[in-house]
């Protein structure tokens, strides 16, 4: 986030944070709604000594709703911060490649329900460094077997902590 | 002294057992292993063992399960100060600041500090055992529903304290941890809380989403900066800390295990607790503060003695009284009662031979947990030395073996994943993750131990200021919440007032809303 003194010394936002801010503030308030409302279907307690199960889900979402409507209301008076000095603007982030890995993990786990840990973490390893940069194929192809076979040595012989298999081989 | 004949005759003895001794060892260098792992608890150690021991002499057996025991605590540090793993839920206190330090090029000097810490703190811990037992035996007696109820709104009042840059968005985190900790069956009538139909949701899925926002987290991080992916992690350095640091910590020690040995005595309350609450006590007794969260070696050195420290007082319940304090020693009651030892104050009076030899094992096992941690260290920290383009898939891996190993469930690495996803982003605009795994580990205590309390009391509200324990803790919690806030307010005061400062009120110095 950016912490660029605004003019007359105040601290500023930039546009994108500021925008971020208000967006992971309503989600979070969503969130806390909907388990307002889902907890009041939740059945009254037998005992009569008791708060019931309802209770402490809706002290902790009126909470949240609070603490978010005072995040959004500093959010919208904080100033603007000045635009980035360009010599002093840092690393160019890759969100695409933060979501390639991200999607990349979500079709590994797909795929280990079906072909096991065995096939789908080479591959998945494999692709990873392929992302990262690393270009040298057979090196890569060398250390994903290598690391798989490390883990589950680790896992499966020395701990007896069965990895998946896969509906495929079972 | 009968405890210091005891104790010496017992170490007398112990040397005539060298395969005691070896499996001590075992023990231990397994336990640094497990703890180190991702998804591999301490717990889980001891339960792997247990059935191992059964053919064992029962000072043989005992000795290797508690070098697992210690081991498996210490041993999630390694993994926490190096990558930001926690290997286990009391390593994510060391986290924050360990993987700092790392960051710094400080990773040596933070293992180091924390394997002396774990040493010192595990090492008082067992002593205490062995002299105060029955004294301090009797006053966890004193810890009823309440009191644990207080002892967790306290722990939850730290979340003030490792919110960071903005104590705001860290009550958004602790609150938002604390919701999610309501996921499962309700405490007290079975009924299923926003499980949507899923049984693998009726306990909180905790240690996977504490792997998700530290581990996976940081490790979609590194994917996003081609710099950062051609680069290596970070150098070793030198590994023992100089005599002239690491003096500047032994109060700190002192004090952190101290607070585990107490902790650990509480039943239900364990070393992730403890390590939490040394922290904060350490950043509260601390002359630099503002460094805490930052790569502050005190913090490290606080929560690994107070993890550490937390064994010996756990242990002590359970073999004065046959209380388990946390789940692992609730595995070594089990451990204990196959050997055909009951628990109990008869225990010192019938077996006082085989107990005291026991604990002179315990102490050997803390000077080998000393000797390997150390010894591995370097090896580890071999680790730093990958390219981070094999590092960080290696991480990903770890994170989704490890959580598959705790249920052998696919169902928890998807929740995994979508807490690394989470995470990212927390991390991306300054949500702090450790609230939300603080709020996981102390909400369920708190609720659960609250509704327990109110029935004891027939509905009356008043055991939350008549019993003095949970009076003076709700009291410390209500100083711990408030006294960061104050001392912002009071800072934006002296620094001038709001021309100076965001209009926004209670802006943070790194420019971010409270």
């Amino acid at each position: 986030m950016s912490n660029a003194p605004a003019p007359g010394g105040k601290v500023g936002l930039r546009p994108q944070d500021r925008l971020a801010t208000l967006v992971i503030a309503a989600l979070v308030m969503a969130v806390a709604v909907a388990a307002i409302i889902v907890a009041g279907d939740f059945p009254p307690t037998m005992l009569e000594t008791d708060v019931g199960p309802a209770r402490f889900p809706i002290i902790f979402a009126v909470a949240l709703l609070v603490l978010c409507a005072i995040l959004v209301f500093n959010t919208l008076r904080a100033p603007a911060a000045p635009p980035d000095d360009p010599a002093q603007v840092g690393p160019k982030i890759s969100y695409g490649t933060v979501a390639i890995g991200i999607v990349a993990t979500a079709v590994c786990l797909y795929a280990m329900e079906f072909v096991g840990y065995a096939i789908a973490t080479p591959i998945y390893l494999f692709g990873l460094m392929w992302l990262m940069g690393r270009r040298n194929l057979i090196a890569n192809a060398a250390i994903a077997a290598v690391l798989t076979a490390l883990i589950y040595a680790a896992f499966a012989y020395a701990l007896s902590v069965p990895l998946p298999v896969g509906s495929l081989f079972e | 002294m009968y405890e210091l004949d005891m104790l010496l005759h017992g170490a007398q003895a112990l040397l005539n057992q060298p395969m005691a001794l070896l499996l001590a060892l075992f023990g231990v260098t397994l336990g640094i292993i497990i703890g180190a792992l991702p998804g591999l608890t301490a717990t889980m150690g001891v339960a792997i063992l247990l059935p191992f021991t059964f053919g064992m002499d029962p000072l043989s057996g005992l000795l290797m399960i508690s070098g697992v025991f210690f081991g498996g605590i210490y041993g999630g540090s390694v993994t926490a100060i190096l990558l930001k793993i926690p290997g286990t839920p009391a390593a994510a206190a060391t986290a924050i600041d360990g993987y700092e330090l790392t960051k710094k090029g400080q990773a040596g000097i933070a293992l180091g500090t924390a394997t002396f810490s774990s040493f010192l703190g595990g090492t008082a811990s067992v002593f205490v055992l062995i002299f105060l037992a029955p004294v301090l035996a009797r006053f966890a007696l004193e810890f009823s529903a309440s009191e644990s109820f207080a002892l967790a709104v306290f722990g939850l009042s730290i979340i003030a304290s490792i919110s960071g840059v903005s104590v705001i968005k860290g009550l958004i985190s602790g609150f938002l941890g604390l919701l999610l900790a309501t996921v499962g069956l309700d405490p007290m009538g079975g009924f299923p809380r926003y499980t949507g139909g899923y049984t693998e949701l009726f306990n909180v899925p905790f240690i996977p989403v504490m792997i998700g926002l530290f581990a996976a987290a940081e490790a979609f991080k590194s994917l996003e900066d081609p710099q950062v992916r051609a680069g290596m992690a970070a150098a070793l350095d030198r590994i023992i800390p100089p005599w002239h640091i690491f003096r500047r910590q032994l109060g700190n020690i002192a004090r952190s295990s101290g607070l585990g040995i107490v902790i650990g005595m509480i039943p239900g309350a364990g070393a992730d607790i403890a390590a939490f609450v040394a922290y904060n006590e350490a950043k509260r007794f601390s002359k630099t503060p503002e460094n805490y969260g930052k790569g502050e070696l005190g913090a490290v050195a606080a929560c690994e003695s107070g993890a550490n420290g937390c064994t010996g007082g756990a242990l002590l319940t359970m073999l004065t009284l046959g209380i388990p304090g946390d789940a692992v020693t609730a595995v070594m009651l089990g451990a204990l009662t196959l050997q055909g030892l009951q628990p109990g104050p008869l225990l010192f009076k019938d077996h006082a031979d085989l107990v005291f030899t026991l604990f002179a094992g315990m102490l050997v096992c803390y000077v080998f947990m000393l000797v390997v941690g150390l010894g591995s260290l370097r090896f580890m920290g071999r680790i730093l030395q990958m390219p981070k383009s094999v590092l960080t898939p290696c991480i990903l891996a770890l994170c989704i073996v490890g959580t598959y190993a705790i249920n052998n469930s696919m169902f928890d690495i998807w929740i995994m994943l979508a807490a690394g996803v989470v995470g990212y982003f927390m991390q991306k605009w300054d949500f702090p993750a450790s609230p939300v795994v603080l709020a996981l580990i102390m909400g369920p205590m708190a609720e659960a131990n609250f509704r327990r309390a109110l029935s004891l009391s027939n509905g009356s509200y008043d055991f939350l200021y008549t019993r003095p324990i949970t009076a003076a803790l709700l009291s410390i919690a209500i100083v711990t919440l408030l006294l960061p806030l104050l001392r912002r307010l009071w800072a934006q005061r002296s620094a001038g007032g709001p021309s100076t400062i965001n209009p926004a009120a209670g802006t943070s110095r790194m420019g971010t809303p409270e």
